[in-house]
């Protein structure tokens, strides 16, 4: 099967010389969830604009479900689902106004529709707050009530981008629960945009990490990791065992240090590889005092991919992006 | 795309009904101008003394009994411009609040974007015209007041000739400044615009006052005046022995060319303008 979504040297400049996206290629497979990691500004959301349409690339070309993103803006736009970052329900309509509506802009059969909508405000668990208008709505069941409408006419293709951004974390966790559903009863592909590690980490089977325009890594979150030469296990001890060359002899084990008391054991699975060097420590008589294993994380990827670490790139940007957010609704309130 | 068509139109229809005062702020501004300015001010007496013999008052007013029936079917048109020129305003606020992305991305013809608001602009202005209407009838019930007085002839053809050519004047109007406000970022500054045109496009017309009594260039401008047209057209299918300027197929066609040209125009424009 082709991939679903095919991106070619994809490039974006705006006025001119800003080069949001600089040339980026990369394929996503169907069914998968396939993340965009990046701080603020490297190019996640120009690169979701164009993928559905909404802005034409300067060059380069991709494919959405076998469709041209410029030649068959149309064909694209039938078959795909945003999620976008701001949010775009109408405040003053009702939650299942507003899904109705959507809907009807994607032609979904009458007789289908009213089901439709009901299973999803259930599964949003936006029911009892189905005929109220949607300025009455928190932030939290907007975005709940945005991804109900992004999935309206089953797309196949479902872009989101940052669809957990500032929301608290117990939100977070029920929106990828919906996430997760739905991928699982629709077998929807999944492109999502985030700057939340763990949350990439954890849902994403591929991870394209994004800088400045620009992929600089592409791969499994678990490939990512082991790219960085695997998990180190800290072992703190009362003596030193007398041949070093019997850790390292372990299947698993990469390097070995020793200073101050503790060996730093680079390994490739630390939690499979631990048991069989407290063994051997034991066995040498070595009394064992504590334990550590560390794993790598994406951050770490980050930082061995763009020099920096992206918590840091992120902080200022992520107070910024909040306090705009609560600007927003309040002129929303205001309306 | 009759489906998206109809959902978009609802939807700007809801956001207007759902705020009464709304409603009755749009009512409020003719009902002022026909209720003091048009029980007020008796334009025939004011240039020629009481009394004046009713031909020579037919002759200024183009076939009206009197000033207030004459600026009363003006009105309508006026009220029609009004509702219009704000037609665009749900794009501006759309683009704002992140609605016009959703359309954007919507399997939907981009024309369709402005059209939703033109449909429901027209909807608004004809329902509300027609209201004025009635309350001028109204008037010439009310002991004391002047009211709109219409000839025998005036029959449910002549009604519904009345509603095609204000839903023609409206149709032109709403496509015009919703074509405008896909342009503008921002409410001010629309609303800077319309306040620039909403008096010249009214003022230079035979929607208040006859162009008889205006300079020869107002008069130019006057007579090409979509506004004009209508109330011309009307004007003749109301009152008994009308005085047009033009015939009133002649009104008509006016009117279905001007409708026509600027719905094609802000269809055309929505593509381009939308489709980034």
């Amino acid at each position: 099967m082709p991939p679903i979504v095919q991106v070619k040297n994809l490039v974006k400049i705006f006025n001119g010389s800003v080069r949001a996206v600089d040339g980026v290629s990369f394929d996503v497979n169907e069914g998968e969830i396939f993340g965009f990691l990046g701080p603020n500004g490297a190019g996640k959301t120009t690169t979701i604009s164009m993928l559905t349409t909404l802005i034409k690339p300067t060059s380069g070309n991709a494919t959405v479900a076998g469709h041209d993103i410029v030649k068959e803006a149309n064909e694209v736009r039938n078959v795909i689902g945003l999620v976008p970052q701001d949010l775009t329900v109408d405040d003053d309509l009702t939650g299942r106004e507003n899904m109705i509506l959507q809907g009807d802009l994607y032609r979904v059969p009458k007789e289908e529709l009213f089901n439709r909508v009901d299973g999803l405000l259930d599964l949003v668990g936006l029911t009892d707050a189905e005929d109220r208008m949607v300025k009455t709505y928190s932030g939290g069941m907007r975005k709940r009530l945005e991804l109900a409408e992004g999935l309206v006419h089953h797309p196949k293709v479902l872009f989101l981008d940052e669809p957990t951004l500032g929301l608290d974390v117990q939100t977070r966790a029920v929106m990828w629960e919906h996430i997760l559903d739905l991928k699982k009863k629709h077998n929807t592909t999944i492109f999502l945009t985030t700057h939340y590690l763990e949350e990439a980490d954890s849902l994403c089977d591929r991870i394209a990490i994004i800088d400045h325009g620009k992929i600089v890594a592409l791969d499994s979150p678990r490939q990512l990791k082991a790219s960085l030469g695997g998990d180190v296990i800290e072992v703190s001890v009362e003596s030193e065992v007398d041949s070093p060359d019997s850790i390292t002899g372990i299947p698993g084990v990469i390097e070995v240090q020793f200073s101050e008391g503790k060996y730093r054991i680079k390994v490739t699975r630390g939690e499979e590889v631990t048991p069989g060097v407290l063994k051997m420590l034991w066995d040498q008589g070595v009394v064992v005092k504590s334990v550590n294993i560390s794993q790598p994380n994406l951050d770490q990827v980050f930082m061995e991919y763009t020099g920096r670490s992206l918590r840091d790139a992120m902080q200022s940007s992520v107070q910024d992006r909040g306090q705009r957010m609560a600007r927003a609704m309040q002129a929303r309130r205001r309306r | 795309m009759l489906r998206e068509t109809m959902a978009l139109t609802v939807r700007e229809l809801k956001h207007w009904y759902r705020v009464k005062v709304q409603v009755f702020m749009t009512m409020i501004m003719p009902l002022v101008w026909l209720g003091l300015f048009g029980q007020a001010f008796r334009l025939e007496e004011l240039a020629m003394g009481p009394g004046v013999p009713p031909d020579m008052v037919q002759n200024l007013f183009a076939g009206a009994p009197n000033y207030f029936s004459f600026m009363a079917i003006g009105m309508l048109c006026v009220m029609v411009l009004f509702t219009c020129m704000f037609s665009g305003m749900s794009v501006v606020w759309d683009r704002r609040f992140g609605f016009l992305t959703k359309l954007q991305v919507a399997p939907i013809q981009r024309g369709i974007i402005p059209m939703s608001r033109v449909l429901s602009s027209v909807t608004r202005a004809l329902i509300q015209s027609l209201i004025i209407f009635i309350i001028a009838l109204a008037f010439a019930y009310i002991p004391g007041l002047v009211g709109l007085e219409i000839g025998p002839g005036f029959g449910i053809v002549e009604l519904l000739l009345m509603v095609v050519i204000l839903t023609l004047l409206a149709l032109g109007f709403a496509a015009i400044f919703t074509t405008i406000a896909l342009t503008i970022e921002n409410q001010e500054t629309l609303i800077g615009v319309i306040n620039l045109l909403n008096l010249p496009i009214m003022f230079a017309s035979a929607a208040l006052f006859p162009t008889a009594f205006m300079p020869d260039w107002l008069k130019s401008v006057a007579n090409l005046n979509p506004i004009t047209w209508a109330a011309d057209g009307i004007r003749q299918l109301v009152f008994e022995n009308p005085q047009p300027i033009y015939d009133l197929s002649i009104d008509i066609l006016g009117l279905v060319i001007f409708a026509g040209s600027f719905l094609l125009l802000g269809w055309f424009f929505a593509r381009r303008v939308l489709n980034r």
